[in-house]
């Protein structure tokens, strides 16, 4: 097996078979958007992609909101400052360590109105803390909701960590006939806290 | 007159609450397709703009590969590439017996499928783990999929339960599974109920989240400007067998590339409307490098698709992204099955996938199509499917796998067509025996009269009637 | 303005009534019709049998036939299609008739933009939007695409007295005919069939009409080996007033 031998192979076995090239499309047709992009967020999350949506206040404790959500939850993990966290997913070197997570809090930098998908960069070490908590809540601000994923994809970051992923909703399964299940193998539930 | 796929399709199709479960959860599905379709009101445009940007991409492929490689290399990931599936299947091999890998958990990937993976994996000892619901379903029960993106739709809830059953998943997470649901164990097994085996199967698949020594993953997307792959899931599987894992390996078939995030936001809008109906997967995550402290490998596999590029007629099935819209509106798939086709991959798409991988194996599959054009239009990428079936059709002859009988019948009607005093003469004898003679219409009697009666020839065909009374009249 | 009329062998040989229907129609509408008498088949059941190369020479002389004349119009939306995207193809040059080549539904709706028309039909009908009408000539738009609305077969139908048209659920799924397929894959053409219709019967229409024979010839072979209680006329028919 020659690495180098097969690469020149397959790009030179291209170069040859293309016989006529095409330029790149304009993308410059109008897309979908929303007179209130916040409210249209709120709707799709809610609905389509089965999350909640708590609506944070200026008088609201973020803590109190997390707490109200899940009162039941005993471990909660986060490196989310300000957060009160029983883990912080920076200080943990086993990513099985953090199995067993009731809550996971993470924030989100772009939502979309269209899917209700928020970009949730990778700012800690171990990211498996936003996937293998019974819940998420991902907490995003208003002001960073926008329409549709052309923007959506025009504002992303990628972290220095070089991980990220747009998530909506819980972790969901049809493939028993066709019923829809949350919580597949990830978090069962996720709580979205517009700030 | 049959074919491979028709003789496995009459015996589907006879069992008639199976093929209309079948027919309507498929239908259930486009129909879901078709109302997320209609909410977007720039959807042509995004088909549209889908098919430009795969057509540009794949004539362009060579140097979108080498960037992507180059960005690759330069996140800290390895890049391996592969001719063809015994070399990839080799590549695997030798990364995973490099780091001592035991076991692997492996989200949902067409190409493994394309290239044995599992089994070559299995033959030297690496407990594989498919981690998609249905993927491992299908696993346990040591059968293929018979759909690309719904591969378990064919299997009941109280097959599933026997199978987990049988595999000691229910005794060893039914209890806990029930109590996360506040339920009764007996109730629920006796309901086969599909939220409590699919607890069952979340227990029984995190236990190997934790213990395997690789995450594997396919690539929906490879994005050349940054060198990153984009996988979407619903059940975050890919994000749990990559999270956990010390080591993750990419498969990547080369047409998988796109030029940037530009282009991600048309495809990513496509992908989950098109396939099942929602607005977007719960995942999509974007790969750019390995964790610190571990190894990324992504290999990129040929196996035939620079072959098919070269393929005047065939080569925009490279544009295809794994959708699974054409299978969900193909008439003929919903009503025969994903069983009833030799290709791993069914419906439109699969029947010219298969005749590119081996036409000598999968011409069968041609029969399966009315050629009633549904598929092209719900593809999100404009990849012209019935067409190339036509024309599949066009070249069995050459193959010699052509239906002698149909081939009889094409050169009878020929000859009557191109003789138009045969014709006539033909036209006049028809209806005193009124036997319908398939070297006119390409019917053949026997097997037409398996769900129909035969039709009823006019006393006098239009040619006669044109003579005898229009003609010449005002 | 001069017509060539294309009357399909199917057509021809089991259901001339439609191409009566159709004379009689255009010239009820001032059209002058001439009907080649040369004219066979438009090759389609060789294409669809993998045979389209047998068809070069009826394609050659369907031109030779029809190039002649403003339009050539056809009650077949499948044979139209043929005729006009796949002529040109198999022989690998452009066919003047091809591009003349136009469904009855189209010639009236979209050529001599009618508005208007003498007949009447007091009865409920099922409107079979077959495939090569909805996805090749436009007939009607796709279910499948998000376009606007609009069914030319339904427009022309409605100017029809005293008629009532609906359309079944999953409007415009085929109905299993295809041609050689409807042989070659007997089971699951048959299946099609049926389900599609039961899906016009439950319309409670009288009738299922299209602008097709080949599935109406399909679905009256399938209603009548079960004996169901439909009956069939071409959009030709109707607009006929026959």
């Amino acid at each position: 097996m020659n690495s180098q031998k097969t690469k020149d192979f397959i790009l030179s076995n291209l170069r040859r078979n293309v016989r006529e090239t095409y330029d790149k499309p304009d993308l410059s047709f109008a897309k979908l958007e929303y007179p209130d992009p916040v409210a249209a967020f709120i709707q799709t999350a809610t609905t389509a992609a089965g999350a909640h949506v708590v609506e944070m206040n200026e008088s609201d404790d973020i803590n109190d909101l997390i707490r109200n959500a899940y009162p039941h939850a005993k471990t909660i993990a986060s490196n989310v400052p300000g957060i009160k966290a029983d883990i912080n997913p920076d200080d943990v070197d086993r990513p099985q360590d953090l199995d067993g997570t009731d809550v996971s809090v993470v924030e989100g930098t772009v939502g979309c109105a269209e899917n209700a998908c928020i970009w949730v960069p990778q700012t800690m070490k171990q990211r498996a803390v936003c996937f293998i908590c019974e819940y998420l809540v991902i907490i995003v601000d208003r002001k960073n909701i926008v329409n549709n994923m052309h923007e959506a994809y025009s504002r992303i970051e990628m972290p220095e960590k070089g991980f990220g992923a747009f998530i909506s909703g819980p972790s969901k399964t049809a493939d028993i006939e066709q019923a829809l299940v949350y919580g597949a193998q990830s978090f069962c539930g996720v709580t979205i806290i517009l700030r | 007159m049959s074919t491979q796929h028709s003789k496995k399709a009459n015996i589907f199709v006879k069992d008639t609450a199976v093929v209309d479960r079948h027919d309507a959860t498929f239908w259930a599905v486009r129909s879901k397709r078709d109302k997320m379709a209609h909410e977007v009101p720039e959807w042509e445009n995004l088909r549209e703009a889908a098919s430009m940007i795969k057509k540009h991409t794949v004539t362009h492929l060579a140097d979108y590969l080498e960037k992507f490689a180059s960005n690759a290399e330069k996140n800290g990931v390895h890049v391996h590439w592969a001719k063809d599936a015994d070399e990839y299947n080799a590549i695997v091999l030798d990364i995973l017996r490099n780091h001592d890998v035991k076991k692997v958990v492996k989200s949902k990937s067409m190409l493994t499928e394309e290239c044995g993976l599992n089994d070559s994996l299995t033959a030297h000892g690496i407990d594989v783990v498919e981690t998609d619901l249905g993927e491992r379903i299908l696993q346990l029960l040591g059968v293929p999929p018979s759909h690309i993106v719904m591969p378990a739709i064919h299997i009941t809830r109280e097959q599933v339960l026997e199978c987990f059953r049988g595999h000691g998943i229910i005794d060893k997470e039914g209890q806990k599974a029930a109590e996360s649901m506040n339920g009764d164990l007996k109730t629920l097994i006796a309901e086969a109920d599909p939220t409590f085996l699919t607890r069952c199967a979340r227990y029984h698949l995190r236990d190997n989240f934790m213990t395997a020594d690789c995450g594997m993953t396919g690539a929906n997307f490879g994005i050349a400007e940054t060198g990153e792959v984009v996988v979407c899931t619903n059940e975050g599987n890919a994000d749990m067998s990559t999270s956990i894992p010390a080591l993750h390996i990419v498969s990547m078939g080369i047409e998988k590339l796109i030029p940037d995030y530009e282009s991600m936001a048309v495809f990513q809008r496509l992908l989950a409307r098109n396939g099942t109906g929602q607005p977007t997967t719960v995942y999509t995550s974007h790969f750019r490098k390995p964790r610190p402290g571990y190894e990324m490998h992504i290999v990129l596999v040929d196996n035939g698709r620079s072959d098919i590029l070269g393929n005047e007629d065939h080569w925009q099935t490279l544009k295809c992204m794994r959708c699974g819209a054409c299978m969900n509106t193909c008439p003929v798939y919903r009503r025969s099955g994903g069983y009833s086709y030799s290709y791993f991959i069914p419906g439109p798409i699969g029947i010219n996938l298969g005749m590119l991988r081996d036409s000598d194996k999968h011409y069968g599959n041609c029969s399966a199509c009315s050629l009633c054009c549904s598929c092209d239009n719900v593809c999100p990428v404009k990849v012209d499917l019935s067409t190339q079936i036509y024309k599949w059709r066009q070249q069995l002859d050459s193959m010699h796998h052509a239906d002698p009988m149909k081939k009889t019948m094409s050169e009878g009607m020929k000859i009557m067509f191109d003789h138009p005093g045969l014709y006539t003469s033909a036209l006049r004898m028809a209806p005193i025996a009124n036997v319908m003679p398939s070297w006119l219409t390409g019917i053949a009697m026997e097997p037409w009269c398996y769900g129909h009666t035969m039709p009823v020839f006019a006393k006098k065909s239009f040619h006669q009637l044109w003579k005898s009374d229009l003609k010449g009249k005002k | 303005m001069k017509v060539g009329l294309f009357i399909p062998c199917y057509v021809d040989a089991l259901y001339p009534e439609v191409g009566v229907s159709t004379y009689k129609l255009l010239r009820s509408l001032g059209i002058e019709v001439f009907y080649p008498e040369k004219q066979t088949c438009c090759g389609q059941p060789m294409g669809n049998a993998g045979f389209q190369g047998k068809s070069e020479k009826l394609v050659e002389r369907f031109d030779e036939l029809f190039r002649g004349y403003d339009y050539v119009v056809a009650p077949s939306a499948s044979c139209t299609s043929y005729v006009r995207f796949f002529h040109p193809e198999i022989v690998g040059h452009e066919c003047e008739a091809a591009g003349k080549t136009v469904d009855l539904v189209e010639f009236l709706h979209d050529i001599l933009k009618v508005k208007s028309l003498p007949a009447k039909f007091p009865h409920k009908v099922s409107l079979h939007n077959s495939c090569h009408g909805v996805r090749e000539l436009g007939l009607s738009s796709p279910t499948e695409r998000n376009i606007p609305k609009f069914n030319k077969i339904k427009d022309l139908l409605q100017l029809v007295e005293g008629i009532t048209v609906v359309e079944p659920e999953r409007p415009d799924e085929c109905c299993g005919f295809g041609g050689m397929f409807s042989v070659e894959e007997t089971g699951v053409s048959t299946k099609m069939g049926q389900d599609k219709v039961r899906r016009h019967i439950a319309t409670g229409a009288e009738f299922i009409t299209g602008p097709d024979s080949s599935c109406l010839m399909h679905m009256q072979g399938i209603a009548s080996k079960q004996n169901l209680p439909i009956k069939f006329i071409h959009v030709a028919q109707i607009l006929a007033g026959e």
